[in-house]
């Protein structure tokens, strides 16, 4: 809202520079954009919240700086010399939905003669960012920003049948509004009509036929309240914010409508000449009535936390135009035409505390029950897994959770992966945000690909983020993810071997998840071959926890790298976060520490390479039981002297038991076993 | 016989200084003062000496024995001094080499600022809870006093997803979840991804993160969420920090306020609050009359990026490790 100073001046008195006033009216609520100096004149240039509709007027914020320093608004002469016959005499009015229009109030004014408008009157609406058009439409723009109400100027005589019909379109109706632009119009479209056609879009806009142009001898000016919803969905659907709309909108005042039609008429006559027919024609079929809100004063106290004096509760609310009656402890105020915001207590106490000023409310600490501030253990597991990522050294990530269905095209996926159930949004913004995400690898992976362009090949990242799916019973399915990118080198500083520099493999990727699993006390994960096609198909894994599938981790399959713009080669996982989350064990119990020494032995064994470790790993723990506490593969190795196909797995087996030391022979016994057993169960020879 | 000592400690000494190994220092040893060395010889062919002889001659032989190993043993000590020396000097390395590390990991700095707040709430007495990013527009919007056709919804112009079924466009949704489940007192937190559709430049993204807070009790004030609030910005922001209310509009407090803090000479605006209308807390099953409660919504993203000095929202999003890497 655009207020030139001096044309505000007219209806309060204001000795502060616009500097000063700059500096307060945020204080009161009213944002203050900028301040403009044109033609010696400074205009403020004003931000208005929704729901006041009254402060896109003159009159308004005159009524907040009278409050501010209790001065006295002077609200602008409507006082009319109107003559017989009377209005209704000459033009008719039927509103056909109330509900749609409450009130329509209807001026006519015979023998106009159309032209420029008084220097003042232009200059005022060029200040205030409205262009002048002539004294009969100037006079209704300048009228709409004293008060606040929309009015609008016909030439009546292109009327037909002198009448106005508020009602809905029909379907097949078309409108030609000011702007140049033919509408169609069906049956959503409340319009303002003659007695055979719309001439106006209801509270947004007139149509060109029914404009006042020179040669317009009678005017029928009308002044009206329209349903906010729906002016709103009207003024959308035609992607059209008028002046008038953007104030229908936010619901203005029936009981406004007769005032500014008055001043309106009145200036009309005075800068067109013609005269006013006497009354008006004012259709309103439900009056509102104001009633009286009851205001207690120690509820202010109660709510601001400090004493307002009611002496100042009073002369806020006053000078606000409220009419205020105080009896003992409690205040009855009406509030003024046009602030339909004031419903209930708390909205007085609102304008209380804003004229009293918030900075004048002290700064004080709630007393209540002590509780202890804490997280849930969901959000705590969530927290511990993003740490133990982060020490495992991967950098945290995040993306965007709205993509295109083109990134997860990268993946080949195939026609019932459940990734293709990416939930669309219904009225996305731009091309490459019209679904949910359904993992977050798509994303992740764009991030290596920024990181990768910019020749950083080493990338380490991680994010943990919600993913959505579609469900038949409507509402998106939401679950939290974790993913894992991979790439490049690993440690810094291999100076001392420039050929094998670090790089990360699977098996980096694999320390990473298991370290997690391990963090999370969550047992450990089953990680077997296979996995879905956009993996290498040699190093593929799919993880399970407890027999639950919760993800897959693998090399990102050579066509999928290059859609990624991706060169060599890539380590990636996904999970399903809140499985692991609500396995969590975020309080571990101190397990103690074994009193008895352990024995070391170690196994090679030769097995075929198509043999899975795994394989060798369980048949040696089977075999042994628990007096075997630990398996460590400490060598790999296939070449000579061992047959092609063969590869040998060297084990160092620790043995113990929670009660006595083993003996050498016990252990002997055991390692007996593992000789005769591992042969018997696998295909493979221990070595000895 | 003793010129035959003589002669032989002579020898010793002259041979000792010509010793440049351990390996020559034993051989040394063993030919004069070992058991077979020349010491030992003299001493066999001493047997058949008058004993008055025997016994000054013996003499003589101890203290020349004494004397050699002495020298001997000095000289190895001077040798494996010098040996560690040499083996020290062939195991010289070059300590301006570069370290050997593996990577750190790192926190994305929008997270790290979120729970910094988060962290300062929970000192605060707050309890963290956690809500959905697909939400309702009965409780987006509704249940925080926005019914269908308010014109606030134009500001937070919203994600449709089929149904009833959108993205939420603010935390304070949690708000109205947490109070319709519970008894008053309450004091709580929420955080995390909020969407509205906005297009993407330098200051906007479609996404962003919030955290939202409340306290629902029997005598909760504005004066309340002033000092919580205040003392909030002077843990986060440092102890000069000042922070300034104006009066602002949202459906669902009254009165409500603009929350923004002195951060480095400028005002840097931190988010809305004021205290729940007493619309939203009927909807909630909580009785006005009884208790009051304030609220509040703090964006993360740009504060984070005034306090770090990270000129564009987009930055926060593209995950450059040049950037991840410096916090």
């Amino acid at each position: 809202m655009r207020v030139p100073l001096e044309w505000l001046r007219e209806y309060v008195d204001i000795p502060e520079t616009p500097e000063d006033l700059a500096e307060h009216l945020p204080m009161l609520g009213l944002g203050v954009e900028r301040v403009e100096e044109t033609g010696g004149e400074s205009v403020l240039d004003l931000e208005i919240a929704s729901n006041r509709p009254d402060l896109l007027s003159l009159i308004g914020i005159a009524r907040e700086l009278a409050a501010w320093r209790r001065r006295e608004v002077r609200p602008p002469a409507d006082a009319l010399d109107d003559e017989d016959p009377p209005a209704a005499s000459a033009a008719g009015v039927e509103i056909a939905d109330a509900s749609l229009c409450p009130r329509y109030v209807a001026h006519v004014i015979e023998g106009v003669a159309v032209g420029p408008s008084p220097r003042q009157m232009a200059a005022r609406l060029e200040a205030a960012g409205i262009r002048p058009i002539n004294n009969v439409v100037d006079a209704t723009n300048y009228v709409m920003l004293e008060w606040g109400q929309p009015l609008h100027a016909f030439d009546m005589d292109t009327l037909v049948g002198r009448r106005i019909v508020v009602r809905l379109a029909q379907a097949g109706e078309t409108l030609a509004t000011l702007d140049g632009v033919a509408r169609d119009l069906d049956s959503d479209v409340l319009v303002i009509a003659d007695a055979r056609r719309p001439v106006a879009l209801a509270g947004i806009i007139g149509g060109a036929d029914t404009e006042i142009h020179s040669g317009t001898r009678t005017v029928l000016l009308e002044a009206a309240a329209f349903l906010p919803a729906s002016v709103r969905r009207t003024a959308r659907r035609f992607g059209l914010r008028t002046e008038a709309s953007a104030r229908f909108e936010r619901g203005l005042d029936a009981e406004g409508t007769m005032r500014a039609a008055r001043r309106a008429a009145r200036l009309i006559a005075q800068s067109a000449g013609g005269r006013v027919l006497r009354g008006a024609v004012d259709v309103y079929p439900g009056p509102s009535r104001r009633s009286a809100i009851t205001l207690r004063l120690a509820r202010i106290t109660r709510l601001l936390g400090t004493e307002v004096p009611a002496a100042d509760v009073l002369a806020i609310l006053g000078r606000l135009g409220l009419e205020v009656r105080r009896d003992g402890g409690r205040v009855y105020a009406v509030p003024p035409v046009g602030r339909r915001d004031l419903e209930r207590e708390e909205d007085l106490i609102e304008e209380v505390a804003r004229h009293y000023g918030y900075e004048r409310i002290p700064e004080a600490m709630p007393v209540e029950a002590m509780h202890p501030g804490h997280r849930p253990q969901r959000l705590e597991a969530d927290a511990a897994a993003r740490d133990a990522l982060i020490r495992a050294g991967l950098v945290e990530a995040i993306t965007v959770s709205l993509i295109t269905p083109r990134l997860l095209d990268r993946f080949g996926l195939d026609a019932d992966d459940p990734w293709r159930r990416a939930v669309p949004v219904v009225n996305p913004l731009t091309a490459d945000h019209t679904h949910l995400r359904p993992c977050l690898l798509p994303g992740l992976l764009e991030a290596v690909r920024v990181n990768v362009s910019r020749r950083r090949d080493a990338v380490h990242l991680f994010e943990i983020g919600r993913v959505f799916a579609a469900d038949p019973d409507g509402r998106p399915r939401e679950r939290r993810s974790l993913a894992v990118a991979m790439r490049g080198g690993w440690l810094q500083g291999i100076w001392d071997h420039p050929d094998r520099g670090g790089e990360v493999s699977f098996f980096n990727l694999r320390g990473v998840l298991e370290a997690l699993a391990a963090e999370l006390r969550v047992g450990s994960l089953a990680i077997g071959a296979g996995g879905p096609g956009w993996l290498h198909p040699g190093r593929a894994a799919r993880i399970n926890l407890n027999g639950t599938a919760i993800g897959v981790a693998g090399e990102l399959h050579p066509d999928v790298s290059a859609r990624f713009d991706l060169p060599g080669r890539t380590y990636v996982a996904e999970l399903d976060l809140d499985v692991l989350l609500d396995r969590a064990v975020l309080q571990p119990r101190f397990a103690g520490i074994p009193r008895h020494p352990a024995v070391r032995r170690d196994v090679a064994v030769v097995a075929p390479v198509s043999l899975p470790h795994a394989q060798v790993h369980a048949a040696l723990r089977e075999t042994v039981g628990d007096l075997l506490e630990r398996v460590e593969l400490f060598d790999v190795y296939e070449g000579p002297p061992l047959d092609p196909g063969q590869r040998n797995l060297a084990y160092a087996l620790t043995f113990r038991a929670p009660d006595r030391t083993l003996t050498g022979e016990e252990v002997d016994v055991l390692v007996g076993r593992i000789h005769a057993a591992l042969p018997a169960r696998l295909p493979v020879a221990i070595r000895t | 016989m003793t010129a035959e000592i003589e002669r032989i400690v002579a020898e010793a000494t002259a041979a000792l200084r010509v010793v440049g190994t351990l390996d020559e220092l034993e051989a040394l040893r063993r030919r004069t003062t070992g058991r077979r060395g020349a010491l030992a010889e003299v001493l066999r062919r001493m047997s058949g000496m008058p004993p008055d002889e025997r016994a000054a001659v013996g003499a003589r032989l101890n203290e020349a024995r004494a004397a050699i190993d002495a020298a001997l043993d000095a000289r190895g000590r001077e040798l494996a001094l010098g040996a560690r020396a040499a083996q020290f000097e062939a195991e010289r390395i070059d300590v301006t080499l570069p370290g050997r590390r593996a990577p750190l990991g790192r926190r994305h700095v929008l997270h790290r600022t979120l729970h910094e707040v988060e962290r300062i709430f929970i000192g605060l007495g707050f309890e963290v809870v956690e809500g959905t990013e697909v939400e309702s527009d009965e409780f987006n919007f509704g249940r925080m006093n926005m019914p269908a056709d308010h014109p606030a919804r134009d500001e937070q112009d919203s994600f449709y997803l089929g149904g009833a079924w959108m993205l939420r466009t603010h935390t304070t949704v949690v708000d109205a979840h947490v109070m319709a489940g519970r008894t008053p007192p309450m004091r709580v937190v929420t955080s995390g991804r909020c969407y509205r559709r906005d297009a993407v430049d330098a200051t906007h993204m479609p996404v962003f993160h919030q955290l939202d807070g409340f306290m629902v009790g029997e005598a909760i004030t504005f004066a309340d969420l002033k000092g919580v609030l205040a003392t909030f910005a002077r843990e986060m922001f440092g102890p000069q920090t000042r922070t300034r209310f104006q009066p602002g509009y949202f459906p669902f407090t009254e009165p409500s306020a603009e929350l923004a803090v002195t951060f480095e000479g400028r005002w840097l605006e931190l988010g809305g609050c004021g205290m729940f209308h007493p619309r939203v807390l009927e909807m909630a099953g909580i009785d006005p009359e009884r208790y009051t409660a304030f609220a509040f919504g703090l964006g993360i993203d740009r504060p984070a990026m005034v306090r770090y000095g990270i000129p564009d929202i987009r930055l926060l999003w593209e995950n450059d490790l040049r950037l991840l890497e410096q916090f």
